[in-house]
């Protein structure tokens, strides 16, 4: 009779697969995807990255002073740069301060400018203080660009009289860079005892978010859906058929599989998308200069990942059927669902707002062994630090004994569920019905 | 051994009794009746059955054995509620529920376009539950309960919300049923539907079986109470003759109750000697009678 709970999971996957609402939410997320993972390239590509911003300044060179010394090292500084984002404008003096401003403000309005430098009047010995105007609020990345510059400048300008060679300059000019390696103390569950480098720790962080977000994801959406057939099959009266026809445990268990193999096709086919968009040849670029190297994903923590979905999942799978069968009408079942989906919430956003920030704190190592958030937790940890090898097996071994009660128990309340209609039962009402059952 | 056998069956929902010491037997090839009025107990007894809750007393046999899921596959149940998949085709779902007990594929492809040419809508095939009328839909829940060949079969309802087209057709089939050689245990509020299909019968009042055995006998123990009288003309004085209680007018004669069988003959009397007479007939009880009798009299 072991064939029956394979027709379950038959009739559910194409139930699911031949249904159009599932075919288009999947297409749609998966386009999402794809177009978030090109995004980066998209903006870039929109934006034009050849052209600098033109800047402008007031052209009054009969003047001379410290304006047009600092606008001529300017140029020079800007014209060293391989790919220059600033490119300065001269514009005519008019006149009057009158006229002078309503040439520059003319020289945006006919696009000539995006902006204009003003210098403030100072003495020879410091170095002006700079106002740059224009229409943009907060334009954040050229002014960062022209304060690099400036500075620049301004260093140029006070060891102009200096004796520095032009190697000390240089030297002095570079960034400091700061290489960080994580190491590994003690043997830990992690492959690395020699340390992650730079772009490892860089690539376990995102490989952290986005098996994080696709663990939720996967949790809530197969097991609304899952809580949502048996409601529908529930309130349809099918159940009474169903439960005549195979016994409920292999119902309850068929369905939840059959979801189970209908998500996993779905992730499947969203990692798909989204590792395939990043090896797109146009996104190369982008990779190596975030520093995303697709080789460096640890092997060690993709395996953790497929351990605590599966435990993660059928242990939400099987509460979310157990609430789904003592619901007798469809509308009543997302407040039903209220307190699980609370428990992912809280276990995801441990992880999101804690865990990730800090994955030593004390309250992220305790809740990595409290099977509801431990899936969630643990992950963050195995990616992060660098738990000890027991520690992710004991956390393990709670989550299989809690999956073991919480199933033996959701298949005690989906028997007498299945049967009650009406109003959604109390916990007193349950137990009362499953001795009456006998179950 | 009769293929199903219920001995003092008892069942208890914290303090309320749902059904108090039922006991009978379906033999094959017979329909037998479980009546009575609303939360009597019918849908207790036969979700118990049907072994979709245990009794907390007595025993329910089938051919000899105890429950268990093996015997999934030899039972039907067509639900009071009716329930099927509405977004569903009507030839997944069906042939769905005929492999979850135990039917191949192919005998339950061959069974199901079997039964739609039975009822003549061989197009059903292809179309989704909720496309089809309410009736239709009965239809396809009643192939449903029966596509692979039962040889219990339980039927709550089974002709609730038909066309008087629609029961005819579905009763000849549950009768070809019986004929061969299911065991229907078979529950209706339809009396005339009972009389015409059911050998015994239990009617259960307030969870208690009151009134249990062979539907004939169970009319003989009744008294006949009601006169049929077809005249060519009016009959003067029918009223006063002794044991007759009440006398309605009726466009071709008259209908007579009576307290006592014997009043019979001084009414025939009576109404030969001023009329002619098309018609007289010393009435039956019919089982809604008796039922009202039973389960409406201790009515509190």
């Amino acid at each position: 009779m072991n064939n029956s709970f394979w027709t379950v999971v038959g009739f559910t996957v194409a139930n699911k697969v031949k249904g159009k609402a599932f075919l288009i939410t999947t297409l749609i997320i998966a386009l999402v995807i794809c177009i978030g993972a090109n995004l980066p390239y998209l903006i870039d590509k929109f934006s034009g990255e050849s052209e600098p911003t033109k800047i402008g300044y007031l052209d009054n060179g009969s003047n001379g002073g410290t304006d047009a010394d600092i606008i001529a090292m300017l140029q020079s500084y800007l014209a060293g740069q391989k790919e220059p984002e600033l490119e300065i404008v001269a514009i005519a003096d008019a006149g009057s301060a009158d006229a002078n401003e309503s040439a520059l403000k003319q020289a945006i309005i006919d696009e000539k400018i995006e902006g204009y430098m003003e210098f403030a009047k100072s003495d020879s010995s410091s170095f002006p203080a700079v106002t740059f105007k224009s229409e943009e609020l907060m334009d954040m990345s050229t002014t960062q660009s022209l304060s690099a510059a400036l500075q620049s400048v301004k260093m140029e300008t006070v060891l102009k009289d200096s004796n520095m060679t032009a190697e000390q300059k240089k030297l002095l000019f570079e960034p400091v860079e700061i290489d960080s390696v994580q190491i590994s103390t003690i043997e830990g569950a992690g492959s690395i005892g020699q340390g992650k480098s730079k772009s490892e720790q860089a690539m376990d962080m995102g490989l952290v978010y986005v098996i994080l977000t696709l663990l939720f994801m996967a949790i809530m959406i197969t097991g609304q859906l899952i809580a949502s057939e048996i409601t529908a099959e529930k309130s349809s009266r099918v159940m009474e058929v169903l439960i005549t026809s195979v016994s409920p445990l292999k119902g309850m268990f068929g369905k939840i599989f059959g979801m189970f193999l209908v998500g996993l096709a779905q992730i499947i086919i969203f990692v798909a998308v989204m590792v395939g968009s990043l090896l797109l040849p146009h996104n190369a670029d982008m990779m190596s200069e975030l520093n995303i190297n697709l080789a460096d994903i640890d092997p060690l923590l993709v395996i953790y990942a497929v351990i605590f979905y599966l435990a993660g999942y059928f242990l939400y799978a099987t509460m979310f059927a157990a609430v789904g069968s003592i619901v007798s009408r469809t509308e009543d079942l997302g407040q039903a669902l209220m307190p699980i989906t609370m428990l992912s919430f809280a276990g995801y956003y441990i992880c999101l707002f804690g865990g990730i920030a800090n994955p030593n704190a004390m309250f992220v190592k305790v809740t990595s062994y409290i099977p509801f958030f431990s899936p969630y937790v643990m992950l963050v940890r195995l990616g992060l630090e660098d738990p000890p090898l027991w520690q992710v097996w004991a956390s393990i071994l709670i989550l299989l004994v809690t999956i073991g009660i919480v199933g033996w128990f959701a298949a005690k309340i989906y028997r007498v569920g299945v049967l009650m209609y009406g109003k959604r039962p109390s916990l007193k009402e349950l137990r009362k019905a499953m001795r009456a059952y006998k179950v | 051994m009769n293929p199903l056998k219920v001995d003092k069956v008892y069942k208890q929902y914290g303090d309320k009794t749902a059904v108090n010491g039922i006991s009978f037997e379906v033999a094959e090839g017979e329909i037998y009746g479980l009546l009575g009025a609303n939360g009597a107990g019918k849908t207790t007894t036969m979700r118990m059955v049907l072994g979709l809750i245990y009794p907390d007393g007595g025993s329910i046999q089938y051919n000899g054995k105890p429950y268990s899921t093996d015997l999934l596959r030899n039972l039907g149940y067509l639900p009071e509620e009716r329930g099927l998949y509405p977004k569903v085709k009507v030839s997944d779902q069906v042939i769905y529920l005929a492999k979850l007990r135990g039917m191949s594929q192919r005998d339950a492809v061959t069974n199901l376009k079997r039964w739609l040419d039975r009822f003549n809508v061989p197009e059903y095939y292809n179309k989704k539950v909720e496309e089809l009328s309410k009736g239709n839909q009965q239809k396809i829940q009643f192939i449903a309960s029966v596509i692979h060949n039962p040889k219990i079969v339980i039927m709550d309802e089974a002709f609730s919300g038909l066309d008087p087209v629609n029961v005819e057709l579905l009763k000849s089939t549950v009768k070809e049923l019986r004929d061969s050689g299911s065991s229907i245990l078979f529950s209706t509020h339809r009396m005339e539907h009972v009389e015409e299909l059911c050998r015994n019968i239990t009617i259960l009042h307030k969870s208690n079986p009151v009134l249990q055995g062979n539907l004939k006998s169970i009319k003989k123990q009744f008294p006949r109470e009601r006169i049929l009288l077809g005249t060519e003309g009016d009959v003067q004085g029918l009223e006063t003759i002794a044991g007759v209680t009440k006398v309605v007018r009726h466009e071709n004669g008259y209908a007579l109750f009576i307290s006592n069988e014997s009043a019979g003959r001084p009414v025939l009397e009576l109404a030969m000697a001023q009329t002619g007479i098309n018609k007289f007939e010393v009435l039956e009880p019919t089982l809604n009678e008796i039922f009202i009798k039973t389960v409406g009299d201790n009515h509190e």
